[in-house]
């Protein structure tokens, strides 16, 4: 227990308020509008919580994707073989596309079904289905 | 998407001015009075006017309730512009679909300073939350689905060339009410592989973002290995879903923005229809989230519609959910680097990833 709120309580505190003390006073398209504040703070609470792992495993799996990838596909990332996710999700997107992980289906489905239930139980939580 | 609340504009303005007087010539009337004229909201990509006129003198006699549709400020890819969109709603309504008439186009900037179309203003709920969630608006969700199903057929009855589903309307259009430059109006012609057309399509528009998305990729090269081998070429909406369509003492009163329609797989309609991401709080039910899927395929069946197997509706609930991914990027974009700060823009980005988490189920189900 800390003594003073970090990022993610201050996001749920401040929603909370809003849903308790605002909400009720509103209808129609203000309504609509203090609902849409409120889903974004819950992500963004949610999001400092469980992002910086879920993009770290998300890098992970892209990393043990791309070993699967012929050496001659392989050869050309070695100057950014530390990339930043950014750079993997594109390397691997380029893989894709090209018919490099055709072969794959299982373990490439599996591993990005991974990473999109996590960015889910960030984004929408209520999507997830076991 | 129609909504009951409106953000009110003044009726004697310069605009409502420009459009009445506009309108006593496209009516041949002596007097056009505007008595409200207020947009209405919901329109991402299209602004949609509540348009009540009084006329006086000529056929139109009477007070009328229109919607007037025109460009928003941002358009979007892949959209028709207001004259194709007139002129498909013009082919679709001739064919017996239950959809707004369409009345009057406007192709002279002038007037509003972008196109507009004015076309009658039907009864009826179109928010898909509310649709799935209160049983006084669909009382009988099965009979809704066979109408939506019935519907889509009549839509899908109409085979290219163009040129033969224009010649339908002229026969059609004898009261002169209409504005007779549409052979003027094509549509893009036919694709020679709907899926591939679509999937390059897609492609295309992925890599105009900034980032780059695996999960959709994967997707897409799933549909192109898996692309259907035999297809049938048809007009399809592609936007026929629950929120776009009114609903009116739970029946079917008209389908909603044309602005996507073209040429294609008339299954790429059912896959959006049914798609996971298009059911609101009804996700249970598969036919856009007002029942089973079977009402939905009987109706669409009975009224002349192609077979739709399991494996079909798989397939382009696939296709839905990636282009509604892609689509939902763009909107994203336009929130991020477009200049155009809106929650409700940031917010449609977010969903792309119970997209792309909907899209590798489907795979996996589909696969094994």
């Amino acid at each position: 227990m800390r003594d003073i709120s970090d990022a993610a309580d201050l996001m749920t505190t401040a929603r909370e308020a809003l849903l308790r003390d605002l909400l009720p006073a509103l209808t129609g398209e203000r309504r609509y509008a203090a609902l849409m504040i409120a889903n974004g703070m819950a992500i963004a609470a949610r999001e400092h919580r469980l992002g910086t792992d879920a993009a770290r495993n998300e890098a992970a799996r892209l990393r043990n994707l791309l070993e699967l990838v012929p050496h001659d596909d392989a050869a050309k990332r070695d100057d950014k073989s530390t990339g930043d996710l950014s750079t993997l999700r594109s390397d691997v997107s380029a893989a894709i596309r090209a018919g490099a992980f055709d072969a794959d289906e299982h373990e490439v489905g599996h591993s990005l079904a991974h990473t999109a239930a996590d960015w889910v139980a960030i984004s929408n939580p209520k999507a997830l289905r076991t | 998407m129609i909504k009951d609340e409106t953000l009110s504009d003044a009726v004697d303005t310069a605009e409502t001015n420009a459009l009445a007087r506009w309108l006593e010539g496209a009516m041949h009337a002596q007097d056009v009075r505007v008595l409200r004229y207020e947009r209405l909201p919901g329109g991402a990509i299209q602004d949609n006017f509540l348009l009540d006129v009084d006329i006086r003198g000529g056929k139109w006699q009477g007070e009328h309730a229109f919607v007037l549709r025109t460009d928003a400020p941002t358009g979007v890819a892949a959209s028709l512009t207001r004259a194709q969109e007139f002129a498909v709603l013009r082919v679709a309504h001739a064919a017996g679909v239950t959809a707004p008439k369409p009345l009057f186009l406007c192709r002279d900037t002038s007037v509003l300073g972008r196109e507009f179309f004015i076309m009658t203003r039907l009864p009826g709920v179109a928010q898909g939350h509310r649709l799935t969630r209160e049983p006084a608006l669909v009382p009988d969700g099965d009979a809704l689905a066979r109408e939506l199903g019935a519907n889509l057929a009549r839509i899908h009855a109409i085979r290219p060339p163009w040129r033969d589903a224009l010649s339908r309307i002229a026969t059609l259009a004898t009261d002169g009410e209409h504005a007779t430059d549409d052979e003027s109006v094509t549509i893009a012609p036919p694709p020679a592989n709907p899926a591939l057309a679509a999937i390059a399509e897609y492609r295309g528009w992925l890599d105009k973002l900034d980032d780059a998305y695996p999960a959709l990729e994967w997707g897409l090269r799933w549909c192109e290995r898996h692309a259907p081998a035999t297809y049938n070429i048809a007009l399809i909406h592609r936007d026929y879903r629950t929120g776009n369509y009114l609903v009116d003492s739970g029946r079917l009163t008209g389908v909603l923005d044309w602005e996507f329609a073209g040429w294609g797989d008339p299954r790429e309609d059912i896959g959006w229809l049914t798609a996971r991401c298009w059911r609101f709080s009804g996700a249970d039910r598969e036919a856009g989230g007002i029942a089973a899927i079977e009402p939905l395929l009987q109706g669409y069946a009975d009224a002349g519609g192609i077979p739709i197997s399991r494996d079909d509706l798989d397939y382009w609930q696939v296709m839905a959910h990636l282009r509604w991914a892609i689509i939902a990027l763009q909107q994203a974009q336009r929130h991020m680097g477009g200049g155009e700060r809106s929650l409700e823009l940031a917010l449609t980005g977010r969903i792309v990833h119970e997209l792309e988490y909907e899209v590798l189920q489907l795979i996996t189900r589909s696969s094994r």
